[in-house]
């Protein structure tokens, strides 16, 4: 008797396993729509294209998405507008839309805090000036705007610590990474990356794996640029503007460890950094062009799309080391967001010129791309709706 | 059952005990108000099971420009009105109002009024009720009262009808607050009206000028007499209405043919004029020429030129594709070909023009895949094979949107707030050398178009925007742009603007554009846009007057071109529209029957079929050629204008 029920519970849990659907959006920049993806273990494929956006004859650029915690909405970020970019909120599901609000230039990249309930999104600017930027702050509830947060150029990668109560972002042009209390609406600090990437590490270095590093070569990003044939005077620009060179595009904290780990897509690089002492305590040499960056809900693996390279890197957080580096199915690669389950990452892969997007599935446990989902035109802004 | 058990307390043991907290925000007191202009410390905590916890709350108002609460909780009132304050707390919400008082009616203000009104005509209060706060209050009813009806009677709106001669006082009434005013009545000495006008027949849409004269019984005028226009009128079309515009210093202009009268008046005294109006009758057919197709991808901005071999030649942008811009022989409207092509890292290549001797072609690029756009450089010197001459990036990676040629210079924007001036006169070398930017908040921009030195921009809500890059009105030049005229319309959408000098009237206009989409979006089947084009006269720079409007119902402006006295203009999905704009225009160019022709680019297939979509317009050697965004670039014919009538030249 015992040995049927082990079966049967051992038979529930395979046909539970392979019953496994997850949903994933992802935005389609160039394309002006959203794609809701739906990923059966085996095959990837969009099941839903939803138009967004209210100008036939403009593109307006949905960027960035996320799903509250409830799971109940999707919110967008649309980059272009008059010239204010704005905040959409959908139903999952039947992706309805229920409201909007007006946010700052060029909103990209946006979470909601389980604590507050708040949703901050980071007003990249793409097209202004290199002047400091802003962190809006949503209630996303009455969709109203509540505060806008000075940060700095063109702030990027906006996401909360586990508990909800701080909020990271990096601005990629002057360099910085900046801590904002969640409540407060303030910057409760900040950190000179370009500074952090050439100090020594507060670590221990027997935990680095140098094999992947290789010092003796300038940055090949380093070597295309010449600053000394810049006119600067005449750009517009404010006092003190600077062109990182560690250009940080991302940050995501681990769930369970005060560490967040920042994509230097400027040097090939993602730095841990310590929230304690808020310092660097570790640096993974990558490919080219690290852009954005997801950690396993269960704090094991870290992924990082590889944008120049187009390639996806798959890291054990526990021993630093890159266990795959795998090719996207398109050139450009963008976001990233990982399954509830920790089992797979879904990859938005842009294209270039009228190239489909792709959203690429890559098992955590085999190291594989298992499928590849087509979308529209420039895929980006990429968010993990649920698994049934 | 011990098995059930144990699995309860399991279960039990499973349940954080923090489900079982009740966690409150408290807000105290409960209940707020508020004057205007005060500052409040608000308190706010969370319990725990009715213990106070050390949990920091925040209060934010959803209107922060009526209601400011700070971080510190202290709340700000500046305007009157119940708003919605969200508390927010770790893991807690509440939402609660805070009702701020209307302050109370401190003043009713009336403007001057003469001292002497002559009994029997009316008189307007200009009137505004103020409160404490310096607030002008709408939503404040206002009683008026005349102490003497039988010389004053006054109505709720403060329009006060004259009728004996003396004096008296007319209050106002408003919340306990009065204001009195004193009315002086005197003897009307205004025996007749003298009307006159610049003829009694013209067409629909040709504008009248009125000029009257209040008289005294020996003929002196009185200078002062308050003279009012109105009209009315019949149809010839018993299914129409005689519809008209009429202003108060005596424009008249008539939508439909009919008998129409114009009514000066002073009181009782009035003059009567009585017009004979026929149809403006210069409705003329139109024939669709050629078809360049291009049914795979959108098309977006195209220009037309003649080429220094003498024969014509076209560009057309892309849009939401692949970067791609079309060069085409059009020499023969009828057969329009493509000659060579040009891709470059973009996905819209929005704009395109062409400079004055063909030899350059700029084109923009959006959507590029490093997200570094700008605009290229092209050598379109041989349409055959055109070349890429240079890329311009700097300060304009976030998108070119627009662009326009002018004197080896390139007019930009970037970003969508601002346009930069480029020098292109050693074009594999371009360098920025000005840049024109507002300063008001939330500023934006669409378009830029270059004529006589001046550059017309297009800037949304803040309107048309006139600025002097060399024509030398203010001293302006391309380093140096200097912005001397402006006018902003209410609905904000301005996108285009197009000036127009009418040679036979002196007048100026700036014809501006709105793009508007209304109706929703549907990228897969056919859209419809609304707006309309707004006529400003400009021909008094300081004063401008949008005077004029042409719309189409259902459909949307987008690009424009006038030759001569005729517009032509893209309506999305109502087509190319041709209007005649000669003369002075006023009031609904569309109810004048200004419009000579339409025609709408279906095409069965087209990127999305038979969905008319029209992007632009140009006029080239007699043929109008128009890019539609479904299916490519077209060319029609406009038959010639017919003889005017004698009627119609009478005026």
């Amino acid at each position: 008797m015992k040995r049927i029920s082990l079966i049967l519970t051992l038979l529930s849990f395979v046909f539970a396993a392979s019953a496994q659907d997850y949903y994933i959006y992802v935005t389609a920049e160039s394309d002006d729509e959203v794609a809701l993806v739906k990923f059966d273990g085996t095959k990837a494929e969009t099941i839903q294209r939803i138009p967004v956006g209210v100008w036939p004859a403009e593109n307006e650029g949905p960027h960035g998405i996320t799903v509250g915690p409830e799971g109940k909405y999707w919110y967008l970020s649309m980059a272009h507008g008059n010239p204010y970019g704005t905040l959409y909120k959908y139903e999952t599901g039947t992706n309805k839309l229920v409201g909007s609000t007006t946010l700052g230039l060029f909103p990209a990249s946006m979470q909601i805090s389980s604590a507050t309930g708040l949703l901050y999104c980071v007003n990249f600017n793409l097209h202004g000036d290199m002047v400091p930027s802003t962190v809006s702050v949503v209630d996303p509830e009455s969709m109203t705007e509540l505060e806008q947060i000075t940060t700095g150029a063109m702030p990027h990668g906006s996401r909360l610590s586990a508990d909800g109560m701080k909020h990271y972002s990096v601005a990629m042009m002057s360099g910085e990474l900046f801590e904002i209390d969640a409540l407060d609406l303030k910057v409760s600090r900040a950190l000179n990356l370009d500074e952090a990437a050439k100090a020594p590490m507060e670590m221990d270095h027997s935990k680095m794996d140098h094999s992947k590093m290789d010092h003796s070569k300038p940055k090949e990003s380093d070597a295309k640029m010449d600053h000394s044939q810049m006119d600067h005077s005449k750009m517009g620009h404010g006092d003190g503007m600077k062109h990182s060179a560690f250009k940080p595009t991302w940050v995501s904290p681990h769930p369970n460890k005060d560490v967040v780990y920042v994509a230097g897509n400027g040097q090939a690089q993602v730095m841990e950094v310590d929230t304690k002492s808020w310092k660097v305590t570790r640096k993974f040499e990558t490919d080219k062009g690290p852009y954005n960056i997801d950690i396993s809900p269960n704090g094991k693996y870290m992924v990082v799309s590889y944008k120049t390279a187009a390639k996806t890197g798959i890291w054990d957080l526990d021993t630093g080391k890159e266990l795959a580096r795998l090719d996207n199915s398109q050139k450009v690669t963008h976001g990233v967001a990982i399954s509830s389950d920790s089992r797979y990452a879904f990859v938005s892969v842009e294209g270039v010129q009228d190239d489909p997007g792709m959203m690429d599935v890559f098992d955590l446990q085999t190291l594989k791309k298992v499928a590849t989902a087509e979308l529209g035109k420039q895929a980006g802004g990429i968010a993990f709706w649920k698994k049934d | 059952m011990k098995l059930l058990k144990q699995s309860l307390w399991a279960i039990a043991f499973m349940i954080p005990i923090g489900l079982f907290a009740q966690k409150e925000i408290v807000i105290e007191p409960a209940n707020i108000s508020m004057d205007v202009g005060e500052k409040k410390q608000l308190t706010a905590y969370v319990t725990e099971n009715g213990q106070r916890l050390d949990d920091k709350v925040r209060l934010f108002s959803r209107a922060r420009k009526s209601l400011f609460i700070d971080s510190t909780l202290t709340a700000t009132a500046y305007l009157p009105g119940t708003f919605e304050i969200i508390a927010i707390a770790a893991g807690k919400r509440k939402n609660f109002e805070i009702v701020v008082n209307y302050p109370p009616v401190t003043e009713i203000k009336i403007d001057a009024i003469p001292n002497k009104i002559y009994a029997g005509t009316p008189v307007a209060l200009n009137f505004k009720v103020l409160d404490k706060a310096g607030l002008t209050r709408d939503d404040v009813t206002v009683e008026f009262v005349s102490k003497n009806e039988k010389i004053a009677q006054v109505d709720n709106f403060g329009n006060i009808m004259t009728l004996g001669t003396g004096k008296t006082t007319i209050t106002a009434k408003a919340d306990g607050i009065e204001n009195t005013i004193s009315l002086n009545v005197v003897k009307n000495p205004i025996a007749r009206i003298e009307l006159s006008a610049d003829g009694d027949a013209a067409r629909t849409g040709d504008v009248f000028h009125f000029t009257a004269r209040a008289v005294d019984a020996k003929g002196n005028e009185i200078a002062d007499a308050p003279i009012l226009f109105s009209f009315n009128g019949k149809a010839d079309d018993v299914s129409s209405s005689a519809s008209g515009l009429i202003k108060q210093d005596g424009r008249f202009v008539a939508d439909k043919a009919g008998i129409y009268t114009v009514t000066a008046s002073a009181g009782v005294a009035s003059a009567q004029k009585t017009l004979r109006i026929e149809p403006r009758n210069v409705s003329r057919k139109i024939e669709q020429v050629g078809h360049g197709s291009v049914n795979d991808k959108h098309t977006s901005d195209f220009w037309i030129w003649e080429g220094q071999d003498g024969r014509d030649y076209a560009v057309t942008g892309t849009w939401g594709a692949d970067g791609t811009a079309y060069f085409w022989d059009v020499t023969e409207p009828g057969n329009i070909f493509k000659l060579d092509s040009v891709q470059v890292d973009a996905r819209t290549v929005n704009d395109v023009k062409v400079s004055e001797d063909g030899n350059i072609t700029i084109i923009s690029r959006e959507g590029a895949s490093n997200r570094k756009n700008g605009l290229v450089i092209l050598d379109s010197s041989n349409p055959r094979d055109v070349k890429i001459l240079s890329r311009f990036d700097e300060n304009m990676t976030g998108g070119v949107h627009n662009v326009f040629i002018d004197k080896g210079f390139v007019y930009a924007l970037s970003g969508g707030q601002k346009y930069y001036i480029i020098n292109i006169k050693d074009p594999k070398n371009p360098f920025a050398v000005g840049k024109f930017e507002l300063d008001t908040p939330g500023h934006a921009i669409h378009d830029v178009w270059i004529e006589d030195g001046i550059a017309y921009s297009s800037n949304w809500s803040d309107g048309v925007q006139l600025v002097d890059v060399g024509n030398g009105i203010a001293g302006g030049s391309p380093e140096n742009p200097k912005q001397f005229a402006s006018y902003a319309y209410p609905s904000g959408a301005n996108h285009a603007a197009f000036p127009f000098r009418n040679g036979s009237t002196g007048k100026f206009y700036v014809i501006a554009g709105d793009e508007i989409f209304p109706y929703g979006l549907n990228m897969n089947g056919p859209n419809m846009a609304g707006g309309f084009l707004h006529f400003i006269d400009f021909t008094n720079m300081d004063e401008p007057e949008e005077i004029a409007r042409f719309e189409v119902p259902f459909a949307g402006s987008h690009n424009y071109w006038v030759d001569g006295e005729t517009l032509y203009v893209a309506f999305y999905n109502g087509g190319v529209r041709v209007v005649d704009i000669s003369g002075e225009l006023m009031g609904d160019l569309m109810a004048q029957g200004r419009e000579i022709a339409f025609i709408r680019p279906s095409d069965p297939n087209g990127y999305i079929p038979n969905s008319p979509f029209t992007w632009g317009a140009q006029v080239h050697k007699g043929h109008v050629f128009y890019s539609d965004w479904n299916s490519g670039l077209w060319s029609a014919k406009v038959e010639p204008e017919k003889p005017k009538g004698t009627k119609i030249e009478s005026k």
